[in-house]
C-alpha cells in the first residue's frame, strides 16, 4: 500500500495525462472541435465495444486471431528453436545458413504470402504458415546466439566433470542458452501478433485485422477504434505478459531488456 | 560453406524448376528470374518502383528519426516528460503499426500521407526507446566525472549524456529503419498502386512469378544494404565504441 | 614539511540514504581534517561509507548534516578533483581529450590545455598515446589516465576512491610507486580511499579508520614511517607493528560487518 502511494506521489503524471487526454478528446470531439466522423468520442468507442462484445462480435474474431497467432507461434517455436540448436552446435550448419537467413530475414513476413500459397493449400494454413515466418527467422537466430555466447569456461568447467554428449546439452547447453532462447520466444510471439494481423488485412476474411479492414471499407470508424482496443490489449498481454513469466521461469537471470 | 550452402540451394532449386520436378510456373528457375530482373532494371520500371519506395522510405525514417531523438532524450532526462509519454508508448509500442493504416487513410485520405506515416511510425517507437534506453542505462560514474570535473546543465547535457546514448541512438535508427521498411513495403503491398511491395501484390494477382521473385529479390537485397551500410557507418562515426551489438 | 592549518576540514558530518522507504546511516556524525600537502589514507570494512565520504567531499553527496570545508589558496582552480573506482574514463574522447576535459569545462583554450595534458600524460608516462580511444589502453593504463585528468585539473585537494583496486596485484604495486613519485613531484593534499591496509601504510601520512555501517571515526593513526617511503618500508618491524596493530582493529569491524549482512544490520531504521 505504502509503496504504490509512493509511487503515486513520483509518478502522479503517468496517471492523470492519459486520463486528462480521454477528457479532452471527449470535449473536443462532443463540440465539434475533432471531427466526430474521424475521431468519435471515447465514449461512443466504449459502448461501441461493449456491445461489439456483448454480441459477441469481438469474442468470435479474437479467438480465431488467437488461434491463428497460436498455430503460428508453434511453428515457428519449434522449427526455430531446433533448428537455432543446431546451428549453434554445428558451425558448418551456421555457415551455409547465415547468408540465407541475412537476406530473407529483413523481407516482410506479409509478402511471403504467395510464395506459400503456393506451396500449401492457400486460406488458412497458408496464413498460419506465412505468420510463421518472420518469428520463426527470429526465434533461431536468437537461439543459435543463445548457444554460442555460452561462458567456454563453464563448457570446459562441464567437460572436466564429466558430463558428455546429452548430458552436456541438457545439463549445460540448453540452460545457457535458455535465456536467449525465452527472448528470442518473447519477441518471437510479438511478431506473430504483427504479422498475423496484417496477413488478416490481406487475404481474410474473420480475425481482427479482417475486422479492422472491413470496418474501415465500410467506414464504421467506432468499430475500428473498438477493434484496435482490443488489438492494443493483446499486444500488451503478450509483450508483458510474457516479460513477467520469464522473471518466474528464468529467476538466475537479470532483468535484461532485449536490445 | 557460407558460399557452398546457398550456391547448392540455388543449383537444385534450378534443376528441380527445369525438370519440372516443381512446377516452374510456381516456382520459376533462378537463371529465368536473374535474367527477368536484369532485363526489368535495363528497361527501368523496376528502378522506378525502386526509387518510389525509397523516396518513401526517406521520407518515414526522416519524420521518425527527427522528433523521436529529441524525445527520447528528453524523457531520459527530465522524468515529468518521461511520466508523460510513457503510458502512451507502453500502449502502442506492442501494436502492429500497420494497424495504424486505416485510421491515417480515413484522417489523411488515400495517399502518401498515410503510406508514409504508418512506415514512420514503426521506426519512430522504437527510435525514441531505444534512446531513451541509452540515456537510462549510461554509466552513473560517467554523470559524477562530468560534474566532478565542471560540466553542468547543458554542458553536461553536450559533453557526456548525449554521447553516452550516442551507440544506443545509432542502434534505434538501426532498428528504426529496418522497421520503417517493412512496414511500409506491407503498406505497398496492402494499400498502395506503386512501390515494391505493390510489384511483389500485382505480380502475384497476375501469376507473373518470375517479375514477382525478381522484386522479392529486390526488396531483400534492399534491406540487407540498408541494415548492413548503417552498422558499417556506426562502425566508423562511433570509432571509440568497444564493439557493436546486434 | 605538511604546515598544520588544515586544508580539509570534515566537521560533524553524517550521511543517510533513503532507499525502499528505509532510512540507512551511511556516515554517523564524522570529524576529521587534513593538512595541506598531506597524504591522509581512509580505510574501513565494504559499507564503512568510505566512497560516500569521498562523495561528500567531492561536491557530489550532500551530507545530511554537518559541515565541509576546504580551504581555497588559489582562487580560480577546482576545489576538488575525483580519480573514480576503474578509471571513468569518457569512452568517447581520446586520451588527451579525457585528460583535458576539466580545463576544457572551465574554459581554458585548446593551445593552453593540449599542453598541459602533454605535460601531465608525461609524468604518468603515456605521452605517447594522447591520440589512443580508451579502449585500446589496459587497465593500468586507463587508471594513469584517470590520475592525469585530476592532476591536469589542478585542485586543491586530489581526491582519490579505491584507485588501484581494480588492477591486477603486479601492476598495483607499480602504479603504488608511481603514486608516490607523483605526490612526491607536487606536493598536493590527497584524500585517499582504500580498502587495502597495506596500501594505506605505503601510501599515507595518517590512516583514519572507519567503523563498519554506520560509518564513524574509530581511530586515526599516524604513520611514522619516515619519507620518501619505497616498497622496502614494508620489511621494517615499525611497517609490520603498525600493520598488527590497526588490522586487529580493523579484523573486528569487518567481522562486525559481516555479522550485519547475515541478520537485519542495526543500521536500518524503519521510516
Amino acid at each position: 500500500m505504502k509503496a504504490t502511494a509512493r509511487w503515486l506521489a513520483e509518478h502522479w503524471i503517468a496517471v492523470v495525462s492519459p486520463i486528462a487526454l480521454l477528457a479532452l478528446w471527449e470535449w473536443a470531439s462532443a463540440t465539434g472541435l475533432l471531427r466526430a466522423a474521424f475521431f468519435p468520442r471515447p465514449s461512443t468507442i466504449a459502448a461501441h465495444l461493449r456491445d461489439l462484445t456483448l454480441d459477441g462480435t469481438l469474442w468470435s474474431h479474437t479467438a480465431i486471431t488467437l488461434a491463428r497467432i497460436g498455430a503460428s507461434f508453434a511453428l515457428a517455436a519449434g522449427l526455430g528453436v531446433a533448428i537455432g540448436l543446431a546451428m549453434g552446435l554445428w558451425r558448418g550448419l551456421r555457415d551455409g545458413l547465415d547468408p540465407v537467413f541475412a537476406v530473407v530475414y529483413p523481407i516482410p513476413s506479409v509478402l511471403f504470402l504467395p510464395l506459400v500459397s503456393f506451396v500449401v493449400p492457400a486460406g488458412e494454413t497458408a496464413l498460419v504458415v506465412t505468420s510463421a515466418v518472420t518469428s520463426f527467422f527470429l526465434i533461431a537466430l536468437t537461439t543459435t546466439q543463445g548457444v554460442r555466447q555460452i561462458d567456454r569456461l563453464v563448457v570446459e568447467a562441464a567437460l572436466h566433470y564429466g558430463a558428455r554428449g546429452r548430458r552436456l546439452f541438457t545439463a549445460v547447453l540448453l540452460p545457457g542458452a535458455l535465456p536467449s532462447i525465452f527472448t528470442g520466444l518473447r519477441l518471437g510471439l510479438g511478431f506473430s501478433l504483427i504479422v498475423v494481423v496484417a496477413v488478416e488485412i490481406v487475404s481474410a476474411s474473420r480475425g481482427l485485422g479482417a475486422l479492422l479492414w472491413l470496418s474501415w471499407q465500410v467506414l464504421k470508424v467506432e468499430d475500428m477504434y473498438a477493434t484496435f482496443v482490443v488489438i492494443a490489449l493483446l499486444g500488451a498481454l503478450l509483450s508483458y505478459g510474457l516479460a513477467a513469466v520469464r522473471t518466474r521461469l528464468l529467476p538466475w537471470v537479470p532483468d535484461v531488456g532485449e536490445r | 560453406m557460407a558460399v557452398l550452402v546457398p550456391a547448392a540451394a540455388l543449383i537444385l532449386w534450378e534443376l528441380c524448376s527445369r525438370l519440372a520436378i516443381v512446377s516452374p510456373r510456381y516456382f520459376p528457375a533462378p537463371t529465368t528470374i536473374g535474367w527477368v530482373l536484369a532485363d526489368r532494371l535495363a528497361a527501368g520500371d523496376l528502378g522506378s518502383e525502386l526509387a518510389v519506395t525509397l523516396t518513401r522510405l526517406a521520407f518515414a525514417f526522416a519524420l521518425a528519426a527527427v522528433p523521436a531523438i529529441p524525445l527520447g532524450l528528453l524523457m531520459g532526462i527530465a522524468r515529468p516528460v518521461r511520466d508523460l509519454v510513457e503510458p502512451y508508448l507502453a500502449f502502442i509500442f506492442p501494436v502492429p503499426k500497420i494497424t495504424l493504416l486505416p485510421f491515417l487513410l480515413i484522417i489523411l485520405g488515400v495517399g502518401e500521407p498515410a503510406f508514409v506515416l504508418t512506415g514512420s511510425s514503426s521506426a519512430f517507437f522504437q527510435i525514441v526507446i531505444s534512446t531513451l534506453g541509452g540515456v537510462q542505462t549510461m554509466d552513473p560514474r560517467l554523470l559524477d566525472v562530468g560534474r566532478n570535473y565542471g560540466a553542468r546543465g547543458l554542458r553536461l547535457f553536450w559533453k557526456v549524456i548525449l554521447p553516452a546514448a550516442l551507440p544506443a541512438i545509432f542502434t534505434g535508427l538501426r532498428l528504426g529503419l529496418g522497421l520503417a521498411l517493412v512496414t511500409l513495403v506491407a503498406v505497398e503491398f496492402i494499400a498502395a498502386k506503386s512501390g515494391l511491395g505493390h510489384l511483389v501484390f500485382r505480380h502475384w494477382q497476375m501469376l507473373s512469378t518470375p517479375e514477382m521473385y525478381a522484386a522479392f529479390a529486390l526488396i531483400g537485397a534492399l534491406g540487407l544494404v540498408l541494415t548492413r551500410g548503417l552498422r558499417a557507418v556506426q562502425a566508423r562515426v562511433l570509432a571509440w565504441q568497444d564493439e557493436i551489438g546486434m | 614539511m605538511p604546515t598544520h592549518d588544515p586544508k580539509v576540514l570534515v566537521d560533524d558530518v553524517s550521511v543517510t540514504f533513503e532507499s525502499r522507504g528505509r532510512s540507512v546511516v551511511a556516515l554517523d556524525r564524522i570529524s576529521l581534517q587534513a593538512r595541506a600537502g598531506e597524504f591522509l589514507c581512509i580505510v574501513g570494512p565494504s559499507g564503512s561509507g568510505k566512497s560516500t565520504l569521498l562523495r561528500v567531499l567531492a561536491g557530489l553527496h550532500r551530507q545530511s548534516a554537518g559541515a565541509v570545508r576546504i580551504t581555497a589558496e588559489r582562487p580560480g582552480t577546482p576545489l576538488t578533483a575525483m580519480v573514480f573506482q576503474e578509471h571513468a574514463l569518457l569512452p568517447w574522447r581520446t586520451v588527451r581529450d579525457n585528460v583535458a576535459f576539466g580545463l576544457e569545462n572551465r574554459g581554458i583554450g585548446r593551445a593552453e590545455r593540449d599542453a598541459r595534458a602533454r605535460e601531465m600524460l608525461a609524468l604518468v608516462g603515456l605521452a605517447r598515446f594522447a591520440q589512443h580511444y580508451p579502449h585500446q589502453l589496459s587497465g593500468g593504463m586507463k587508471q594513469r589516465v584517470g590520475i592525469a585528468r585530476a592532476l591536469a585539473n589542478d585542485p586543491e585537494v586530489l581526491l582519490m576512491d579505491e584507485p588501484l583496486a581494480a588492477l591486477d596485484a603486479q601492476t598495483r604495486t607499480i602504479m603504488q610507486e608511481e603514486l608516490l613519485r607523483i605526490w612526491a613531484t607536487l606536493g598536493k593534499t590527497v584524500v585517499y580511499v582504500t580498502h587495502s591496509l597495506e596500501e594505506a601504510l605505503l601510501l599515507g601520512d595518517r590512516v583514519v579508520l572507519l567503523t563498519a555501517r554506520p560509518g564513524r571515526v574509530s581511530e586515526v593513526y599516524p604513520v611514522d614511517l619516515g619519507r620518501p617511503r619505497g616498497l622496502a618500508v614494508r620489511g621494517s618491524p615499525a611497517y609490520g607493528a603498525l600493520l598488527e596493530t590497526i588490522w586487529a582493529r580493523l579484523r573486528e569491524e569487518v567481522v562486525r560487518a559481516m555479522a550485519d549482512d547475515r541478520g537485519s544490520g542495526p543500521e536500518t531504521i524503519g521510516a
